[in-house]
C-alpha cells in the first residue's frame, strides 16, 4: 500500500510514478468491475441445466428421454434462471461504489430495455399460444425462441452501449443458436442451446476472467 | 504554484526541452487519486465514500488532495442530497484528465518509453 506519505507531498521518481500509474489503475478497474467469472458461468450453469432438462423431456423425435411433466421443467428452467440473476445482481451491486453519470443512466435504460422486451416477448406468445392451434411442444418452440431473440438482440445492444466485443458475440451466437434451432425444432432448439449457449457462457466466463486477472495485475 | 496552473499546469515544456511534470499530480496520494477518477467513464461522478473505499485513505487526507486539485481545476466536487443524506460526488474535469495525459506523456518521455503502454 502507497499510504506511508500522509501528505502526499513526496518526491516521486518517474519510474516509482509509472508503477503507481499502472498498478492504482489495475486495482480500481478490478473493484469497479466484478469478476466476469461469476457474471457468466451462473447463467452458463442456470441455462445448461435449465435447457438441459427441457431437451430431456422434449427428445428429439418427439420421445421424451426422461417423462418430466411441463409444468416442473418450465420451473427448473425459470428457478435455475432466477438463481443466476440473483448471484449476478448481488454481485454487481457488492462493490459498493456508488456512482452516479453516465454509466449509471446506461444501466438504467438498458435494465429497464430487459423487462420491457420480455414483457413484449412474453406478450405476443401467451396469446398465440391462448389461440390454441399450437401443440405443446411448438408451443414452448415459440417460447424458448421469442426469448432468446430477445437475450441475443440485447446482448448485441449491450456489447454496443459498452463497447464490449465478448458480449456482441455472445448476442450473435445466441442468436444463430436461436435460427438453426427454430428450423431443426423444439428438441433440437433445447439441445443446441444446452450445448451452446450453456457452454458459451461458461467458456466466456473463463477467457474474460483471464483478461479481467490481466487488466488488474 | 496556483499562478504556474493558470498557465496551464504542468503542459509547458522545459528550456531544456524536458517537460516539466505538473507539480499538482506528481505527488503519490495526489496521482492515486487522479488514476482512480481517470479510471472511470467521462461523464460518471463517484461518491466520497466510494474513492476513499478504492484508495483506501482516510477522509481528511482525502479531503485534503482533492481540495488542491479542484483548486487546479482538477477536479469537480459536487454536494447534493440523497433524500436527506448529504452526499459528494467527484468528477475528474475534461482539464484535469488533459492534465493526466500530459502527465503520463511526459513521465513516459523522461522513462523513454513513450507509447508502450495504452492510456484508457
Amino acid at each position: 500500500m502507497a499510504g506511508d506519505d500522509e501528505n502526499g507531498e513526496g518526491v516521486l521518481h518517474p519510474r516509482e510514478a509509472l508503477r503507481l500509474i499502472e498498478e492504482q489503475r489495475g486495482q480500481v478497474r478490478r473493484r469497479l468491475q466484478p469478476d466476469p467469472l461469476f457474471m457468466y458461468v451462473p447463467w452458463g450453469v442456470a441455462w445448461t441445466i435449465g435447457f438441459g432438462v427441457l431437451f430431456l423431456r422434449l427428445g428429439l423425435t418427439g420421445e421424451p428421454y426422461v417423462p418430466i411433466p411441463s409444468g416442473v421443467a418450465t420451473g427448473i428452467l425459470l428457478a435455475a434462471m432466477a438463481v443466476a440473476m440473483a448471484v449476478t445482481v448481488f454481485l454487481g451491486l457488492r462493490t459498493g461504489i456508488s456512482v452516479r453519470g453516465v454509466s449509471q443512466d446506461r444501466g438504467m435504460m438498458y435494465g429497464i430495455s430487459w423487462s420491457v422486451a420480455f414483457f413484449t416477448s412474453g406478450t405476443i406468445a401467451s396469446r398465440f399460444v391462448a389461440v390454441g392451434r399450437l401443440d405443446d411442444r411448438e408451443a414452448g418452440l415459440l417460447w424458448s425462441a421469442l426469448s432468446l431473440l430477445v437475450i441475443g438482440v440485447l446482448y448485441m445492444a449491450g456489447g454496443a452501449v459498452w463497447r464490449h466485443w465478448t458480449m456482441f458475440f455472445i448476442g450473435v451466437g445466441i442468436l444463430a443458436v436461436n435460427i438453426v434451432g427454430t428450423m431443426a425444432g423444439p428438441g433440437w432448439h433445447a439441445l443446441l442451446t444446452t450445448v451452446c449457449c450453456g457452454g458459451g457462457f461458461i467458456v466466456a466466463g473463463l477467457v474474460e476472467h483471464r483478461r479481467w486477472r490481466k487488466a488488474g495485475a | 504554484m496556483s499562478e504556474r496552473l493558470r498557465d496551464g499546469g504542468g503542459r509547458g515544456a522545459g528550456e531544456g526541452g524536458f517537460r516539466e511534470l505538473d507539480p499538482v499530480i506528481h505527488a503519490q496520494a495526489r496521482l492515486r487519486v487522479v488514476v482512480a477518477l481517470n479510471a472511470l467513464p467521462e461523464g460518471d461522478q463517484i461518491a466520497f465514500p466510494g474513492l476513499r473505499d478504492l484508495l483506501n485513505m482516510t477522509a481528511g487526507n482525502l479531503s485534503v488532495h482533492l481540495s488542491k486539485l479542484e483548486d487546479a481545476g482538477y477536479v469537480s466536487i459536487v454536494k447534493t442530497h440523497k433524500g436527506r443524506t448529504p452526499v459528494t460526488y467527484v468528477a475528474l474535469t475534461s482539464r484535469g484528465r488533459a492534465a493526466f495525459d500530459d502527465y503520463t506523456a511526459a513521465i513516459r518521455e523522461l522513462l523513454g518509453t513513450a507509447e508502450t503502454g495504452r492510456n484508457a
